[in-house]
């Protein structure tokens, strides 16, 4: 056949119920000897949806997550930082792209997610309702919310769906400018005047309890996730994550003698684990819901963006080509 | 809109929040495959994705998306409809084992092939048959490259693609002043063992 052919035909079941067990097997049985599946395999409902969910989630995020940078590019310090936060920012939204482009592999139109994202449908990481005050804020995203990310993405490019896993790794390799580029920024701030590393300081403060957020809520309270283990969907819980995330970080920001809001965090020596006050789910909750101080903002920039490059994308539409489902 | 971004708060006002307007279905253009060539040598492989009007703007699309960081010699797109692909198979099943047999057309049309070799990597194109048809170049493809298994087969017209000309091959060539969006441009180590070693002296 000629490519484009698989179709989505949305998904309304939360169970395997319904599937062919002798092919639900076969399909468990792939990923259990660490094969891939790609887009033209079966695969049952339920791992479709939550697949589009979580890819589109995250290309979502990359989108958004441009927007409190962006802002700061016209007013980074000096020309070199200016250039550097430019690259990076262009690098997230080719981060959208890609991830977009997977999501679609699985039959949802990339104009469906983008709808979905202005409607308020769809979700992106929480982290980005809040706003970026000063040149630290965006220091602040630069290392650490893009650490955070890593941590993700990094556990992510080992999941079982073939076209995510090639979006990851070249993402990834990208990840890594970012982050370094992000410490250098944070090293200079550190190293800077007193009102240097103030302005740090504060965004720490202001950041911190929204970064304990990022990896999603405490295992104790979210629905569990063992199918989607099981099928290399989500490679490890939200505390895990983010137990790794404060493992490779939290020394980090220790060295340069700045200090974590939080009197309770500290490495419990016997378990290896992070002991740390329990964030506030109430208000993750509530900010993922559209109370946060940023959330109407993103979306209405997003949605004018789209509003206004309409009559470009009609003036360029041509009936010798169409849309289809990409391929891998 | 008020934001701490004056470029936001000068935003026109169109529509209402949340509110999509009314538009024509499916405005995100037409699918195409890219394809690049990594090194000098190297075949061209499957890279992903681009939306685009028309074929000349998803080479350019191609190009700023995926060789934008990773550098390479050569880039070609083609549209996804011009893509014949053959059955996905799994574990021993040679995905050629499937392909039919088509007798012999006398067309000479070229069609680069391409392999999938290992599930969860790009396919990866191994070379051009003569043909009048994909399903024949397929059939041919199958007597000329089937040595190894394979898990799926991708056939191209290759009047369907969208080559690098010789012309644009210096579209690749790094300016050594964009290191900027290096990693390794960022070396904050000295910058803070300074830091460090200064904390030490006043504590
Ligand atoms: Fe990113
Ligand atoms: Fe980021
Ligand atoms: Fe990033």
């Amino acid at each position: 056949m000629y490519g484009g052919g698989n179709t989505f035909e949305g998904v309304k079941t939360d169970s395997v119920a319904t599937e062919d067990p002798v092919l639900l097997a076969e399909f468990e049985a792939r990923i259990a000897r660490g094969e891939k599946i790609e887009p033209s395999d079966w695969m049952p409902q339920l791992y479709r949806k939550q697949l589009i969910r979580m890819i589109e989630q995250h290309a979502h995020s990359e989108i958004i997550g441009a927007l409190p940078e962006g802002t700061w590019i016209t007013r980074a310090p000096g020309f070199k930082r200016k250039m550097a936060l430019m690259a990076k920012v262009q690098d997230e939204v080719g981060h959208g792209q890609l991830l977009y482009s997977a999501a679609e592999t699985l039959g949802k139109s990339r104009e469906q997610m983008i709808d979905d994202l202005i409607s308020g449908k769809s979700k992106y990481s929480n982290i980005f309702n809040y706003p970026t005050f000063t040149w630290a804020d965006c220091c602040f995203i630069s290392w650490l919310v893009d650490a955070g990310a890593i941590v993700n993405q990094l556990a992510n490019a080992k999941g079982s769906y073939g076209p995510y896993c090639r979006a990851l790794e070249r993402i990834c390799a990208e990840e890594s400018f970012h982050l370094k580029y992000g410490h250098h920024c944070v090293i200079y701030l550190a190293a800077g005047t007193q009102k240097q590393r103030q302005l740090f300081q504060e965004a720490l403060n202001r950041w911190w309890p929204p970064m304990m957020h990022f990896f999603g809520p405490s295992d104790k309270i979210s629905t569990h996730t063992e199918v989607l283990m099981r099928w290399k969907v989500k490679m490890g819980t939200n505390d895990e994550m983010r137990n790794q995330f404060l493992d490779m970080y939290v020394p980090k920001i220790w060295e340069l003698g700045f200090t974590i809001p939080d009197p309770k965090l500290k490495k419990n020596t016997g378990t290896g684990l992070w002991e740390y006050t329990e964030p506030d789910w109430e208000e993750f909750k509530r900010v993922i819901n559209g109370g946060g101080p940023c959330n109407q903002e993103r979306l209405e920039v997003r949605r004018i963006a789209e509003e206004r490059g309409k009559w470009v994308r009609e003036a360029l539409k041509s009936a010798k080509t169409t849309y289809v489902t990409p391929l891998a | 809109m008020n934001s701490l971004d004056p470029r936001v708060s000068r935003l026109p006002e169109i529509g209402k929040p949340g509110v999509i307007l009314p538009k024509i279905p499916l405005d995100q253009f037409a699918s195409f495959e890219v394809f690049v060539q990594p090194r000098e040598g190297k075949p061209f492989q499957h890279e992903g994705i681009v939306h685009a009007p028309n074929i000349d703007m998803a080479y350019i699309f191609a190009k700023e998306n995926f060789t934008r960081r990773f550098t390479c010699t050569s880039l070609y797109v083609a549209e996804t409809r011009n893509v014949y692909v053959s059955s996905t198979t799994d574990g021993e099943r040679n995905a050629y084992d499937l392909v039919a047999d088509v007798s012999t057309s006398g067309v000479n049309d070229e069609y680069e092939i391409f392999h999938l070799v290992k599930r969860g990597k790009q396919h990866i194109a191994v070379g051009t048959v003569m043909a009048g048809s994909p399903e024949e170049a397929m059939s041919t493809a199958r007597k000329m490259f089937n040595t190894k298994l394979v898990y799926n087969i991708w056939a191209v017209k290759r009047s369907n693609i969208r080559l690098t000309t010789p012309e644009e091959l210096d579209l690749w060539t790094t300016l050594p002043e964009k290191r900027f969006r290096d990693a390794g441009d960022y070396k904050g180590g000295d910058k803070l063992k300074d830091f460090l070693d200064k904390q030490k002296l006043t504590s």
